[in-house]
């Protein structure tokens, strides 16, 4: 077995030590920065009982008592699922994340169905050219596509595809056709909805509105992905064991096959890994900014700027836990398909 | 390997344009269930509650179309106008009012509106600012008893007097409520806080001409008409939207590409530079004054602004013209004093007049050794209050004033600048603030923004017993004797002037875009039920 029961409980105890790092930072950063989240608990007071609402607000909360102390009950409700009513919005804070959360991982998984393999053809394609001019525009795009600041490419899409087809791609979906084809979200997931009630029409509005951002998105993973396979696979082609393939004369395409793409899987895994939590950020700020759709960046944005502690600490521990779930997933992978890895 | 690449290129431009044809075929095909009149309403901000007596912010712009008040405040006239009441008496000396409620009216769950529902409505708005502080139940602060004298008919005996039908037409804290939301909420009193809990999970039973059908605070709220509203037979609108959806998009430009894209029928917050590109595109507007204004406190205590003629320099090198132009395209008017224009009280002549020779006369005078470097603490979530700090900046640099800038989001400015009654030294010489009503009396703004008291609000440490009582004292005669009272208030606000605490900056003009198959009165606003639409008078083409 490539990965040991030491090696499962290790992680386990180093994930909650970042979790709970996650916290405590989280925490006092939000507690010592200005904005009171009494306050908006409180609905901004006015009047002449101004002052003793914000004082009810905060004993309601619990920010009259030390902060080491707000740090375990915050933990402590953590663990007993009872993260409480936003600050904001008053209603569960679950609720607030839950739907922010399915909007974005799907253009995230969306984004990721197309662009890994075509960052990965690419760079094995460019490595196998090497030299040539493919190789060269390849690798030009692929430096390109990195490093495209993608709100700009955002922007840029959504005019083009307006002046294409007259179609501005914003929003999840159609507001006005969810409600009078009768489509209503059950996973969050708009496209598995639809088509789980069988509403074709809802299904291609919800994709044709998660092409432009996902391409946006896109950018980055195939940039990066193309650039590392390409080198990975450069290097491959000139270990010894590849040499003596060719002089034994085994088929260019076996070789690639059997032994290159073999040795190039694991760190490709890695990247894909990286840069697909990166990419979590991108998304955030994309959908929210450019593309007018709801997900985690307006939900993080909104409760920074409403004082909103527990939806932000809620989500930086969710995107901690994700980001800490994607990475060990990568590790497990990695050493099932290695046998050289021994976790 | 080159017949690979030749397939492959071939396979991506049909991809293309197959996705292509899709997207035209798809976008132009009229949706032939859209038989109901629907419209989308963007509403810039996330909706921070819906329970009737205690929401005290953007809840407002869904509370508006569900509930109803006892009284209207038509803003063009000043007038007071039936609503849930249809008449009403005052005796006493304003301390006893009765008014008359209108009969046949129904709640959206067939409960009948009588004289308990107002009773239970607004004590549950006063007890729970009485108890917690929370909503803005004060308004109902005067009101000691509510007597049912029968199921039409409902007295207030007041503790002192007070304009009772204004204070009924206020924007918060009047709505009036089903009493059946005690069984439906499964709740032992109004006054149990598992209500408001009810209240804002989605569940809300008024009187209103649209019903709640779903509610998300983050993404959209959908309502649905109530063909028993009692007001369809006086407005006949057979073209009044079935349904409306209050869709947040807190974006300007979101916005903008929504009403492009057809999305969206109605905006509230177009980046002002796009406004006239939509209307030579065809879409339609409304500029609406709105209360909504912009103020600039001076930190009265802290050097060098808690000098007089320092801030009357700053007052005078200030070209509110420029700003209106250069940062707000033209969208406001400048402001006369803290109380915007058409609002009971408001003061002409309020102003400072752009005069950079009389400005260094009174920095001369102020004894301020030049450079001087002071602070401004603005909102950054207001494009407009961005561009008007750094054009001050600008300003105050002609005068030789150096002028650091500290953008904030709303929590954390307010946090900061509330800061000048307990550590002055270390809060901002200057802040930038917004405000709107919830009652149409300059008591609202006056008493929020400059009475001693009012430590969470007030933001210039502005602390003047006689402005206190002036203010006081109208609050009290508006009751007895408005017009007497309106004097008060016009000589609190001088005095202000003349200290020069604050600075009225402009009263923001909110143009709503529209699509062309909508028709919308103007009617369909109001400025004191900021963002609220009046969808009852907006027509919807099929």
């Amino acid at each position: 077995m490539p990965v040991s029961l030491n090696y499962i409980f290790k992680r386990i105890i180093l994930s909650i030590l970042v979790i709970l790092g996650v916290i405590v930072f989280s925490y006092l950063l939000l507690m010592l920065s200005p904005g009171d989240p009494a306050v908006k608990w409180a609905g901004n007071p006015r009047g002449p009982g101004a002052t003793k609402a914000i004082e009810l607000a905060r004993e309601e909360l619990g920010l009259n008592k030390p902060l080491y102390m707000q740090i375990v009950n915050f933990i402590y409700n953590f663990l007993t699922g009872n993260l409480g009513l936003s600050i904001a919005y008053k209603i569960p804070v679950s609720q607030v994340i839950v739907s922010g959360f399915a909007a974005t991982l799907e253009l995230m998984l969306f984004t990721y169905f197309f662009s890994v393999p075509l960052g990965i053809w690419l760079g094995i394609y460019s490595a196998i050219n090497r030299g040539s001019r493919i190789d060269s525009f390849i690798q030009s795009i692929s430096i390109i596509l990195a490093s495209t600041p993608t709100f700009w490419l955002g922007s840029l899409l959504l005019l083009a595809s307006n002046s294409l087809t007259g179609f501005f791609p914003y929003g999840r979906v159609s507001s006005k056709l969810a409600l009078s084809t009768g489509f209503t979200p059950i996973t969050g997931f708009y496209l598995l909805d639809s088509l789980i009630q069988g509403n074709i029409q809802v299904f291609i509005d919800v994709l044709v509105r998660l092409i432009p951002p996902a391409l946006t998105i896109s950018v980055y993973p195939i940039g990066v992905l193309a650039r590392v396979t390409r080198t990975l696979v450069a290097e491959a082609l000139l270990e010894d064991y590849v040499r003596a393939a060719v002089a034994w004369g085994i088929k260019r395409k076996t070789i690639i096959r059997q032994f290159v793409l073999r040795s190039i899987v694991p760190p490709v895994i890695q990247i894909s890994g990286l840069s697909f939590v990166y990419s979590l950020v991108d998304a955030m700020v994309v959908e929210t900014v450019v593309f007018g759709r709801e997900g985690l960046g307006s939900i993080l944005i909104d409760s920074l700027h409403k004082a909103d502690f527990r939806v932000t600490l809620a989500l930086a521990v969710y995107l901690t836990a994700f980001y800490i779930i994607v990475n060990t997933l990568v590790d497990i992978v990695q050493a099932t398909i290695d046998p050289r890895i021994r976790l | 390997m080159r017949k690979k690449i030749y397939l492959m290129g071939v396979f991506l431009v049909i991809a293309v344009a197959i996705s292509m044809i899709l997207v035209n075929i798809y976008t132009r095909q009229p949706t032939p269930s859209l038989k109901q009149r629907i419209v989308v309403y963007a509403y810039n901000d996330k909706i921070t509650g819906i329970d009737p007596s205690i929401e005290d912010d953007t809840g407002l712009v869904v509370l508006g179309s569900i509930y109803e008040t006892l009284t209207y405040y038509d803003y063009k006239t000043g007038a007071v106008k039936p609503r849930l009441a249809i008449n009403w008496s005052v005796d006493s000396g304003g301390k006893e009012w009765m008014f008359q409620l209108r009969r046949g009216v129904k709640f959206h769950d067939g409960t009948p509106f009588n004289a308990t529902a107002v009773k239970i409505s607004i004590e549950r708005a006063r007890d729970i600012y009485r108890e917690t502080g929370r909503g803005m139940g004060y308004i109902w602060d005067a009101v000691e008893e509510i007597e049912i004298i029968d199921e039409y008919t409902i007295k207030f005996i007041l503790k002192y007097p007070q304009r009772l039908d204004l204070l009924a037409s206020g924007s918060y804290a009047a709505y009036i409520f089903s009493p059946s939301v005690i069984e439906k909420a499964n709740v032992t009193s109004y006054m149990d806080e598992k209500l408001e809990d009810w209240f804002n999970s989605g569940n809300a039973i008024g009187t209103g001409p649209y019903k709640l059908i779903s509610y998300d605070p983050t993404r959209e709220i959908r309502l649905e008409k109530y063909d028993e509203w009692w007001g369809w037979k006086e407005i006949n609108n057979p073209n009044a939207p079935d349904i409306v959806i209050i869709k947040i998009v807190t974006e300007p430009v979101a916005q903008y590409n929504g009403l492009l894209s057809g999305e969206i029928d109605i905006a509230s917050s177009i980046p002002r530079e796009n406004v006239r590109m939509l209307l030579e595109k065809g879409f339609k507007a409304i500029n609406l004054p709105t209360y909504h204004n912009f103020i600039l406190f001076f930190n009265t205590k802290r050097y060098p602004t808690n000098i007089r003629e320092f801030r009357l320099a700053i007052a005078h090198a200030l070209d509110i013209s420029r700003v209106i132009r250069d940062a707000l395209l033209g969208y406001g008017k400048p402001a006369s004093g803290i109380i915007p224009h058409e609002f009971p009280g408001h003061v002409e002549g309020l102003t400072y007049e752009y005069d950079l020779a009389e400005a260094r006369n009174y920095l001369n005078a102020s004894g301020v050794k030049l450079p001087v470097t002071i602070n401004l603490l603005y909102q950054v979530d207001y494009e407009e209050t961005r561009k008007f700090a750094e054009i001050f900046k600008s300003m105050m640099a002609e005068l030789g004033i150096i002028v650091e800038l500290n953008p904030q989001d709303w929590a954390r400015l307010k946090d900061i600048a509330k800061g000048v009654w307990t550590s002055p030294e270390e809060t901002p010489h200057l802040v930038v603030a917004d405000w709107w009503p919830t009652i149409p009396s300059p008591y609202d703004y006056l008493y929020t923004m400059l009475h001693s008291d009012s430590k969470e609000w007030n933001f210039a440490g502005f602390e003047n017993k006689a402005f206190d009582e002036l203010i006081d004292s109208a609050w009290i005669l508006e009751g007895e004797d408005y017009a007497k009272a309106m004097e008060l208030y016009e000589q609190a606000q001088r005095l202000v002037h003349e200290d020069a605490v604050v600075i009225g900056l402009w009263d923001e003009v909110r143009p709503f875009v529209y699509s062309s198959r909508i028709n919308m009165p103007e009617d369909a606003l109001n400025p004191l039920y900021m963002f609220v639409i009046r969808f009852e008078l907006v027509e919807v083409r099929l």
